[in-house]
């Protein structure tokens, strides 16, 4: 006999046709009319809330007005020529208030 | 003549499933019912294959809401039906009473013979199909519900990973791994029944 590897592909050939010689089963329609009492019984099918999906939509439906608005401002602060940090030393340095660094940070 | 099926596309049935309409279920039982059948058939004894079929169905019908029509509702369909047949060989498996059955002296002597060095048509000419079957169950019955479906699926039914896997719900890896493992496994347990049978003689 030879080595069982060597007949590997002849075991699994005898093997596939068993498989699928194998009787396939035959159901009537009283089977479909059992299938569909069962699905009858269970009722329609419950309408999914899928709070993701619903979270997703309504980000998006808002997404050009946000663009929208993000360009405007953008465009508004570079027409005031607005930098944050130089405007908030001009207002410490010009101090028209007679105010004192010490006043404005105490230690 | 044309009737409902024909006229309306599985998603058109769909739609009209999910919107309430339960009777019209019915048309996609009509349609798919011999493929299901047939899937059921390869995998499940046969006195539980009706059973299973209606299983099967009506997975399908409670999971509609989540069916996307990327791959089409007979391929969806199908790996429903190869899934409710893994989860009957693990709810088997798990109630499974040991010790099994040892191979019988006639299925030892098909064994014997197919592998032996006569013709490949030996197994036509001097075996039946039906001892051929029989060992087959027995061999697989030692497997466990995973290796029996992907031996079945890639090594019987010839899929390829890539389908077997879909069918299954496991990636290609796992199922290269499994498909190994099980086909080694399978070989170690028919080469042991050869062994035994050897011994006694």
């Amino acid at each position: 006999m030879k080595p069982f590897k060597e007949n590997d592909e002849k075991l699994k050939k005898a093997l596939m046709v068993a498989y699928h010689a194998k009787e396939k089963a035959e159901v009537g329609e009283g089977w479909q009319m059992k299938v569909m009492n069962r699905i009858r019984n269970l009722g329609p099918l419950p309408e999914q809330t899928d709070y993701f999906t619903l979270f997703g939509q309504a980000v998006w439906r808002f997404a050009p007005a946000a663009c929208v608005l993000i360009v405007a401002l953008t465009l508004f602060l570079v027409k005031l020529d607005f930098i944050p940090e130089y405007e908030l030393l001009n207002s410490l340095m010009s101090n028209p208030a007679e105010f004192t660094l010490e006043q404005l940070f105490p230690v | 003549m044309l009737n409902d099926s024909d006229r309306f596309s599985d998603v058109d049935i769909i739609h009209r499933v999910i919107n309430g309409d339960v009777n019209a279920f019915e048309f996609l039982l009509k349609k798919y019912r011999e493929h299901v059948l047939r899937i059921v058939s390869r995998h499940i004894p046969y006195q539980e294959t009706e059973e299973i079929a209606e299983d099967v169905f009506v997975r399908a019908y409670q999971s509609l809401p989540t069916f996307k029509q990327k791959s089409g509702f007979k391929q969806w369909l199908s790996g429903i039906a190869v899934r409710t047949c893994h989860d009957f060989w693990r709810k088997q498996y798990r109630s499974r009473e040991l010790p099994m059955s040892s191979l019988s002296e006639k299925h030892q002597d098909w064994l014997e013979h197919t592998i032996s060095d006569q013709s490949s048509d030996s197994f036509n000419e001097h075996s039946s199909q039906k001892e051929a079957r029989e060992l087959l169950d027995w061999a697989l019955e030692r497997l466990s519900a995973e290796e029996r479906m992907v031996i079945e699926l890639v090594y019987l039914e010839g899929l390829s990973v890539k389908e077997a896997g879909g069918l299954l719900g496991w990636s290609t890896a796992n199922v290269k791994v499994r498909s190994f493992r099980s086909r080694k496994k399978l070989e170690k347990i028919l080469k042991k029944s050869m062994e035994k049978k050897g011994e006694e003689a």
